[in-house]
This record gives structure tokens, C-alpha cells and sequence, in this order.
């Protein structure tokens, strides 16, 4: 119980840092946002791909690499 | 995607599509943070034909005649899968008249507004729509007046408060 009680703050901590940073995220300009989406296809695609999901990354034409 | 977004625009004014704009989870991503999606959902408005009916394939042909191939639901326009989604009652009809002019890298482009987002999810109601409403809600910057309109104007009050205890 009492190491629950020391864990509180930093986790109560790391939970703020994770949603300022949803909502910084969520501030940026759509272009920089369309490209985390073409991010996250890039991450995702190989576990949907594993479990047969046929699924595209985009191919953006505007994308600095 | 700016020249999926200039192929879309082309076609608006070529008269093959009325009026377009972004929705579904890129829609979404415009006003929150950065969703996962494969599929670029395009609300359309089509031409009426002389029938009277509305049909996709003008739509398809006109993108066959560019070069631009289908797979499934989507066509590959410029390296991103367009998912045309034809607006088949009032709130999409109001959602596409009021869907906001903004422009990517220079291409203008119209994405639906946030509370027209929201609206669509509480009319749709899947589990992932409710997950949305509740990140519109936390992270974009809403009208709640507007959005007060567009429920009551659609039957959706009652499914807003379900879904917002």
C-alpha cells in the first residue's frame, strides 16, 4: 500500500505529461499531422498485414523523408 | 495527398462532383490528434443524372479515364485510397454545405466541420464512433451552440447525452 501511496504523484505526473502532449499533438498544422497518420500506417502495417488485413501506406508525394 | 486533394478538386469542377469534403478519421485528425487510418473519406454531393438517380459510376469512370484503379471500396488516386461516400441524408447534405475551406500545402480543400463529425458518429454508433465523440470532446475546439443545433436539427440529443453522462 504505502509504495501504491509513493507511486501516485509520478504516475498522476506521467498521465499530464501524456495528455499535454495529445493536446499538443492535436495543435499541430494538418499537413504535419497527415504525416504522423502515414507514421503510424508505417507501424501498424506489418502487425495487420501479420494477421492477414490487406492495408496500403500512403504514398504522399508532398512527404520530406 | 496534395495532389489527391488537386484531383478532387478537378473533378469538382469539371461538374462530375458537386461538392466534396474530407471526412471520417482524417476529417477528424484535422481538429484532434493524429488518428490511424488507411482510407481517405471523401463525402460527395453527385450530379443528379437525367433518371434522377444517383449513381457512383460517372464518379469511377471519370477516375478510370485518369488512370486512378480501384481496389474494394477505395480508388488509388495519387498514392492515397479515396473512400467516396455519397451523402445520402439531411446531415450529410448540411455537413458538406457547412464543411469548413481550409487548404493543404496550398491545395484548397473543405473539411467537414467538428460538430458535423460528431453528429456523423452518434448517427453511425459503432463502438470506435463513441470512442471519437469522446476525443472531439476532449481535444477539439467545439461550438456548442452549433453543435446544439445540429443534434436537435437530426433527432441526436437524445444519443449525445447517452453517450456524454
Amino acid at each position: 500500500m504505502e509504495a501504491m501511496d509513493t507511486l501516485k504523484p509520478e504516475i498522476a505526473r506521467l498521465f499530464a505529461a501524456k495528455e499535454a502532449r495529445r493536446h499538443k499533438l492535436a495543435a499541430l498544422p494538418f499537413p504535419e499531422k497527415v504525416r504522423a497518420v502515414v507514421c503510424l500506417q508505417e507501424m501498424a502495417a506489418p502487425v495487420l498485414r501479420a494477421r492477414g488485413i490487406k492495408v496500403r501506406v500512403w504514398n504522399l508525394d508532398d512527404r520530406v523523408a | 495527398m496534395k495532389r489527391t486533394l488537386q484531383v478532387l478538386n478537378e473533378l469538382e469542377r469539371g461538374g462530375v462532383i458537386e461538392r466534396y469534403a474530407i471526412g471520417g478519421a482524417m476529417g477528424a485528425t484535422f481538429y484532434v490528434e493524429p488518428l490511424l487510418t488507411f482510407d481517405l473519406d471523401v463525402f460527395v454531393v453527385l450530379p443528379q443524372s437525367t433518371a434522377g438517380l444517383l449513381s457512383l459510376a460517372p464518379l469511377y469512370e471519370a477516375l478510370r479515364a485518369r488512370g486512378y484503379t480501384e481496389e474494394g471500396e477505395c480508388v488509388f488516386i495519387e498514392g492515397v485510397p479515396v473512400q467516396f461516400l455519397p451523402a445520402y441524408n439531411a446531415l450529410l447534405d448540411e455537413a458538406l454545405m457547412d464543411a469548413r475551406e481550409t487548404s493543404y500545402e496550398e491545395a484548397p480543400t473543405r473539411v467537414v466541420r467538428a460538430e458535423h463529425l460528431i453528429a456523423i458518429c452518434l448517427q453511425t454508433g459503432r463502438d470506435k464512433d463513441r470512442e471519437r465523440v469522446r476525443i472531439f470532446r476532449e481535444q477539439a475546439e467545439l461550438d456548442m451552440n452549433y453543435l446544439a443545433g445540429v443534434l436537435q436539427r437530426h433527432g441526436l440529443e437524445g444519443k449525445w447525452k447517452q453517450w456524454t453522462p
